[in-house]
């Protein structure tokens, strides 16, 4: 098995290695590694102007649809929890799932085809490229808030507070959000992860100047190697960044909850 | 009923799209009083705690606490202590705050709340843990807390669910005495509903045993012992001989273990009844005038510390006994006295089917 690991992790880590070695490397023509270092190619990629756009695109699409999930996420999810009969449990977890399952590509053209329209002529704003995030990036948030109610047994919680005297509000505000707390958190930073290099169907709805930073990346492939390279690293960094948050959230959560078992 | 601390009138419950549920319960609960619900799983007990709680409404019947019909009363205005079999402690709260959580609902300052939950942790033995949370805590001491928290805001009357089945069998015998110390200090109406009837006979006052939702018996532990009223009460509380019989005369019935003298029964000849011998009333060795003495053979022994529970193997049957006695066991009596009819039918199922 050591040797399949060792193959798989040089697949993994090779790419990465090369982007870090490019982009900080002078020139690369025809050889396996680049020569000379500098930092000029992330300075020039600071100072595009299309480049910082799209970050700032990229960044403020990630948080819109961080705050769209959680406000329909939670209670979304806590409908599918609470469902009293098994059908309507499987039919939400079919409906939640079926993101997963379709292809981006195919969401992205029914995207197109709806908002090119005359009534609803919204493609290329940012609003249409959130509210397709969201549709992709909501059944994670869901499947680990679910998870966590059950595990949590949320109900047992909020009977034993109603008993206590608690109502509806105070539940909420004592109970539900505090215990989720965690999940929530590494759940949208998940989302956040999930958003930032999405690049299937922001591809296809994003107008020229709602382009998130992916989308632009893949023109810098057209340029010069250690331009392209740096830009690379850039999404490669805030996406490890999110990831590494969502980690260390979860394992937080797994500490916090570890008796509840 | 003027003094009940819970009054249960005629409730019945079913479950949507079901037969399963509670019927016809009548029961009433003193000032001060443990009452224990025991029963198979699904024979109601919880239902019927969850119906007293308010988080089930009643088809028909009412429930009365401390006087007040609870019909319009959602759970969270009832004022009842409930420990749950998960003891569902806030996982993200310490162990005082948890306590407080009741206080701090009703608006009390935090620094009195402090204070009162300091109070419920010291009657548990806990104040050392206060400032623990949940997850760093053992299951008795969870379960500790999950009682501070029900009696901290001197609610109308404690309902336990299942309070002990998750703990191991060292720990759920201490916190048998431990709640029931508490219970009594504080002289709370209290329902308990356990699946284990001897942690029910060890700590309640008096014993509800229930059946397919209805209730079959209710009377103090020693009279659900000596005298149960139909087989399936006696097969469920403590440990039994049951034979079918057939009354053969005013002090003696037919049994697949032979012909046995009873103390006079009043039963009519003819009838079909139930035989119930308790295993420490067959004694090993003959009776002086070798009244209901039996030959056979010991198929089992089992060491139980005190006693041993043996199995005697005789013609038509086997008998189940226990004594002290570490001698050779060739044959076996029971006093008549201790042989009990029971009708084979109980009365109130025969009414209602």
């Amino acid at each position: 098995m050591a040797w399949v690991t060792g193959i798989y992790l040089a697949y993994l880590f090779a790419p990465m290695a090369l982007l870090l070695a490019g982009s900080f490397g002078e020139s690369w023509f025809n050889t396996l590694l680049p020569t000379g270092f500098t930092g000029e190619w992330y300075e020039a990629v600071a100072a595009d102007p299309s480049f910082r756009r799209a970050f700032r695109v990229s960044l403020g699409v990630a948080a819109a649809t961080c705050v769209v999930n959680a406000v329909i996420g939670l209670p979304l999810a806590y409908a599918i929890y609470r469902a009293a009969s098994r059908g309507v449990r499987v039919a939400a977890r079919i409906v939640y799932l079926l993101p997963i399952a379709v292809p981006p590509l195919v969401l992205a053209f029914g995207f197109v085809l709806v908002f090119s329209s005359d009534t609803l002529p919204y493609l290329g704003t940012v609003w249409v490229l959130v509210g397709g995030h969201v549709v992709l990036t909501l059944p994670y948030l869901l499947q680990t808030l679910v998870g966590d109610m059950r595990h949590l047994r949320l109900h047992e919680l909020e009977m034993a507070a109603e008993s206590l005297g608690s109502g509806f509000a105070a539940r909420f505000i004592d109970i539900v959000l505090p215990s989720l707390r965690h999940s929530l958190a590494s759940g949208l930073i998940m989302v956040t992860a999930l958003s930032i290099g999405e690049f299937q169907l922001s591809n296809l709805v994003a107008g020229f100047l709602t382009r998130p930073y992916p989308v632009v990346l893949l023109q810098a492939f057209y340029g010069a190697t250690g331009f392209a390279c740096a830009a690379t690293v850039i999404l490669l960094a805030l996406a490890l960044l999110a990831s590494m948050g969502g980690a260390v959230t979860a394992r937080g959560a797994q500490a916090a909850r570890s008796f509840g078992a | 009923m003027t003094g009940a601390a819970i009054s249960i009138e005629a409730l019945s419950f079913t479950y949507p799209g079901g037969k399963a549920g509670v019927f016809d319960i009548d029961l009433t609960v003193a000032a001060g009083e443990l009452v224990a619900v025991i029963g198979a799983s699904g024979c109601g007990k919880s239902t019927l705690l969850k119906l007293v709680a308010g988080f089930l409404m009643p088809d028909r019947g009412r429930i009365l606490i401390g006087g007040r019909d609870m019909a319009d009363m959602p759970p969270r205005t009832r004022n009842l202590g409930v420990v749950w079999q998960s003891y569902a402690l806030f996982p993200h709260m310490t162990a005082w705050e948890n306590v407080a959580y009741a206080l701090k609902v009703r608006g009390m300052a935090k620094a009195k709340r402090r204070e009162e939950a300091m109070r419920a942790l010291e009657m548990v033995g806990l104040t050392a843990f206060a400032d623990r949370r949940p997850g760093d805590m053992s299951g008795g001491q969870q379960q500790r807390v999950a009682l501070a928290r029900a009696l901290v805001f001197r609610p109308q009357a404690l309902l336990l669910d299942e309070p002990l089945s998750a703990l191991d069998a060292a720990k759920r015998i201490e916190m048998r005495d431990e709640i029931r110390r508490i219970q009594q200090a504080e002289g709370i109406a209290t329902i308990h509903v356990t699946h284990d009837q001897e942690e029910a006979l060890s700590m309640a006052d008096r014993v509800v045993v229930m059946q397919n939702g209805r209730i079959a018996q209710i009377g103090t532990p020693r009279e659900l012992y000596e005298r149960p009223v139909s087989r399936d009460v006696a097969a469920f509380v403590g440990h039994a001989n049951l034979w079918p019989g057939v009354v053969t005369g005013p002090d003696r019935v037919d049994t697949p273990v032979g012909t046995l003298a009873t103390a006079p029964h009043g039963a009519r000849p003819g009838s079909a009844v139930t035989i119930l011998v308790r295993p420490e009333r067959v004694r090993p060795g003959s009776s002086p005038d070798r009244v209901n003495t039996i030959a056979g053979t010991v198929t089992r022994d089992r060491f139980l510390g005190a006693l041993r529970r043996f199995d005697f193997a005789v013609d038509g049957g086997l008998i189940v006994g226990e004594t002290a006695d570490s001698g050779a066991i060739a044959e076996v009596h029971v006093e008549p006295k201790h042989v009990h009819i029971l009708p084979e039918t109980p009365p109130n199922q025969r009414r209602v089917q």
